[in-house]
């Protein structure tokens, strides 16, 4: 398929390319605590825009995502454990664990609709946790200690690179023939398969995509960390992060992800050190209202109400 | 294969564990029917409902069973406030919940869980206690088994059995399971939707708590606010396994998985972690070949 | 090549209920045939197995002597067989347009190119009198509307054979006329084949080649649409229904 003319890739992505271009450059010179953090907020948003690819993107509520995180992160360990490889290597062997992880997955439970298909991944998560306390090559319930050095400017650019690929891969997913095909999925799967289109290639292509890009982050995430234990790595919390993220930003939407990921990660991070635990009390509620009352979130309602707005925000 | 007599306690002890996860289940199937969207903070008001009984036991010295009525009577009132809050919107009104309005009670409820989670553990912290009470064990043979499980099974299918006479025998029961098969229909013979929704969403959250409160005694320390990640989806197993909307469901369910968990440890070197992670998996099968569940 | 669809001796049971129970028939491009029969008899289920939506039970569908009774929907409308919806189900949150569009798209025509798609689904739109609500939300559409977009969008697929259900059902006798004079008109120009179930009789025997009359999911008669009309069966079952419905 042809790429959209490169003018016309709209102002969003633009945007978005600005702000990384931004941070990418700026990034040797901003101190390290708060390049800790940027890198943080990076990690989060490049989940976020994960859990976007498949429930932003199809409406399949996936509870299960954190799977493909804690697998990124047991891949980078045991790869940088056991195989020595480079930890940038390790990030690259967790995406693919997380694809391959996916493609398996989602062969199975994208057959399950709704519901189904959440507690599916739901169960699939908590079974998965139970499964790699019993694997000896994978720290035998103990988790994986690695002693990685501290160098941020790494896992900054790292993570940059895999966030930058998935943004423009979202945009050029949802502007092309597929993007027709995908909305199509969203808004009646029967009625999709009736004009043509093959709904369970499609699902599982934004599945393994979406898993893909978790490994990734987790592999970055766990390498900053500098190891993976299973009952952090596997708390579901992680997955309940990314839905939350994309609820508040707006599902399915190219900008979506990024706000909902500062939107979450900036005030745990304050709240972080004041009062541990607090922050999700009012995140929890802040998704209550805007589920029930806002479905469209911040960039779907900013697009409902304001129409000059829809022709530059997506 | 390990030897007879250890087969047959975790058979029996699998059993007993068994018909308390049928309650939780049955909760879980009771709202399942009305709203036709599973409530992702079941787990919490599981959680909710064994943190009842630990306090009913520390402020007044109450055994778990005890506690059982005290809790079903506060899951009764959460459930019709629930009902409100959450489902009232997306079902009046409608015949069926659509996927957009299945999608958003999925998200608010996973978002209250987030809250209840939290809030439990800013209130209680997240340390584990548990509700000190033993009666003793009794002899069956060969096989010990705990007293304090045998009374809990026996509680448990009683609630059961009376819910399902409730639901089959009054007027309100057959008006409830009316609602859970066809909304439309309910209106046309004149049941009012939304007290007879409300009504059995509470009955629900009920039985949940009143589930909760007897999981305790299972639980010597494992009360802490985050226990609803691991029965939330042993819930929703159950009720897949028995079949959505079945109402001796969950009880088939809620065995099928005791024993799963209890007796197939014995069968993967004794690694009970390894036993629950099949008995979750279990679901996937179960969905793809029966997705109606184990029973006809 | 003109392309032959078969459906020999297929059965589909849902549970217990058997909504069809060993129908048989043949449909050729070019073609209308009627499938008429009382409510619940099995015609949408018939169309569904066509079109892949639901595997049979038993028995073969061919397209030109191949079997494809267990290919995906996808798949099928890949070959040139497209249904619509009884109830229809337009995309709701996307213009007619861009309904059509995709299914020029992904139909059998599986245009790549969007702005080409576009210009086809405008086409198609206009076809079926749709052209003035074409950049319109579907959500916005009457039912009758929605009917005509289901319409619309098995066009864009490009559908050599075309599996119809109820699209005439709930019109005044003047919109009927109206709607059935396009649908000659269209399939004269174009030369799809179609099977166009109908409970309503009326418009099925003015259409159609040759009619099926289906009861309880089994057929009881088939010919022109004078010789079933006459069909003692048919007026016993069919007619019979109608008239008890009519006297309740
Ligand atoms: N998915 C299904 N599950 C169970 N029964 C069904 C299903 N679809 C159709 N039926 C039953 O099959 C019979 C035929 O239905 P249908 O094909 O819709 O009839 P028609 O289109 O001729 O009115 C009816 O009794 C209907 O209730
Ligand atoms: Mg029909």
């Amino acid at each position: 398929m042809k790429l959209p003319a490169f003018r016309s890739f709209g102002a969003t992505l633009w945007g978005i390319g600005l702000f990384l271009v931004v941070l990418g450059g700026t990034a040797p010179w901003i101190p390290a605590f708060l390049l800790t953090v940027l890198i943080q907020l990076l990690i989060f948003a490049t989940l976020a825009y994960s859990m976007n690819l498949i429930t932003g993107l199809t409406g399949y509520v996936s509870f299960g995502h954190v799977v493909f995180m804690a697998f990124g992160g047991y891949a980078l360990a045991f790869g940088v454990g056991t195989l020595n490889l480079h930890p940038v290597a390790g990030v690259a062997f967790g995406a693919v664990v997380g694809l391959a992880l996916a493609l398996g997955i989602g062969l199975v439970t994208l057959r399950f609709r709704g519901v189904y298909f959440a507690i599916a991944t739901l169960v699939v998560a908590v079974a998965a946790l139970y499964i790699v306390l019993e694997i000896k090559e994978l720290g035998d319930g103990q988790g994986i200690y690695l002693s990685l050095r501290f160098e941020p400017l790494s896992w900054f650019y790292t993570i940059w690179v895999i966030l930058a690929i998935e943004v423009v891969l979202t945009y050029w997913i949802t502007h092309g023939r597929i993007g027709y095909g995908i909305r199509s999925i969203k808004s009646d799967e029967d009625a999709a398969k009736t004009v043509g289109i093959n709904a369970a290639r499609v699902k599982l292509f934004l599945f393994a995509l979406s898993g893909l890009f978790a490994g990734g982050a987790g592999g970055v995430y766990y390498w900053t960390l500098s190891g993976v234990f299973p009952y952090q790595a596997f708390d579901l919390i992680f997955s309940l992060q990314m839905l939350a993220m994309i609820v508040i930003g707006g599902m399915g939407t190219l900008l979506g992800p990024l706000i909902g990921a500062v939107a979450v990660y900036i005030p745990s991070y304050i709240f972080l050190t004041v009062l541990s635990g607090f922050q999700f009390i009012i995140i929890g509620i802040v998704v209550i209202v805007i589920a029930l009352f806002v479905p469209e979130g911040i960039v779907g309602s900013l697009r409902k109400y304001i129409p000059e707005l829809r022709g530059v925000l997506e | 294969m390990a030897d007879a007599a250890l087969f047959v306690t975790d058979l029996a002890l699998g059993l007993l564990l068994g018909c308390v996860f049928a309650v939780i289940a049955h909760g879980l199937n009771l709202i399942w029917g009305v709203a036709k969207v599973v409530n992702v903070a079941h787990g919490e008001f599981i959680m909710l409902g064994a943190y009842g009984a630990y306090f009913f036991n520390v402020w007044f010295g109450f055994n778990p069973l005890l506690s059982v009525p005290i809790d079903a009577a506060i899951g009764l009132g959460v459930g019709v406030i629930f009902y409100f809050f959450f489902l009232f919107r997306e079902l009046r009104g409608k015949e069926s919940m659509g996927p957009q309005s299945e999608m958003v009670t999925l998200v608010a409820t996973f978002g209250l869980a987030l809250v209840l989670i939290n809030l439990a553990q800013a209130l209680w912290t997240g340390n584990n206690v548990g509700i000190p009470w033993s009666p003793g064990v009794v002899q069956i043979g060969s096989v010990q088994l705990p007293l304090g499980g045998l009374y809990v099974a026996i509680t448990s299918v009683a609630i059961i059995g009376l819910s399902h006479v409730f639901l089959s025998k009054t007027y309100l029961g057959n008006a409830i399971r009316a609602y859970s098969q066809d909304i439309p229909a309910t209106q046309l013979v004149g049941i009012n939707p939304t007290s007879t929704a409300a009504i059995g969403t509470a009955l629900g959250f009920c039985i949940t708590m009143a589930g909760g409160a007897l999981l305790t005694v299972w639980l010597p320390t494992g009360i802490y606010p985050a226990m609803g990640n691991l029965y939330a989806p042993i819930s929703f197993v159950i009720v897949v396994l028995g079949g959505p909307g079945k109402m001796w469901g969950s009880l088939v369910g809620g065995l099928t998985l005791g024993v799963i968990i209890d007796v197939g440890q014995l069968f993967v070197g004794g690694s009970i972690a390894l036993a629950t992670a099949i008995g979750f998996l279990i679901l996937i099968p179960v969905l793809l070949f029966r997705p109606e569940g184990i029973l006809r | 090549m003109t392309r032959v669809l078969e459906v020999s001796d297929v059965h589909k049971y849902f549970g217990g209920v058997r909504a069809v129970q060993g129908v048989s028939l043949t449909v050729r491009e070019g073609q209308v045939v009627g499938l008429i029969g009382p409510n619940g008899s099995g015609k949408s289920t018939l169309l569904n197995l066509i079109a892949g939506v639901e595997k049979p039970t038993k028995g073969a569908i061919t397209l030109d002597g191949q079997r494809i009774d267990r290919w995906p929907a996808h798949r099928i409308v890949g070959q040139g067989i497209a249904k619509t919806h009884q109830i229809p189900k337009p995309f709701l949150a996307m213009t007619c347009r861009e309904n059509v569009a995709v299914a020029v798209m992904f139909g059998n025509h599986k245009q790549r190119q969007s702005a080409k798609a576009f210009d086809e689904a405008g086409r198609v739109l206009a076809l079926v009198g749709l052209e003035r609500k074409a950049d319109m939300m579907s959500s916005n559409l009457t039912v009758q509307e929605r009917k005509r977009l289901e319409f619309a969008r098995v066009l864009g697929t490009g559908a050599r054979i075309l599996l119809l259900d109820e699209i005439f059902a709930g019109l005044s006798p003047e919109e009927l006329r109206a709607a059935i004079a396009l649908f000659t008109k269209l399939q004269r120009e174009t030369g799809f084949g179609a099977v166009v179930v109908e409970h309503v009789m009326r418009a099925v025997l003015t259409l159609s080649e040759r009619v099926v009359v289906i009861e309880e999911g089994m057929k009881i008669a088939e010919g022109t649409a004078n010789e079933v009309v006459e069909d003692p069966a048919v007026i016993e079952a069919y007619l019979g229904v109608e008239a008890a419905r009519a006297t309740p």
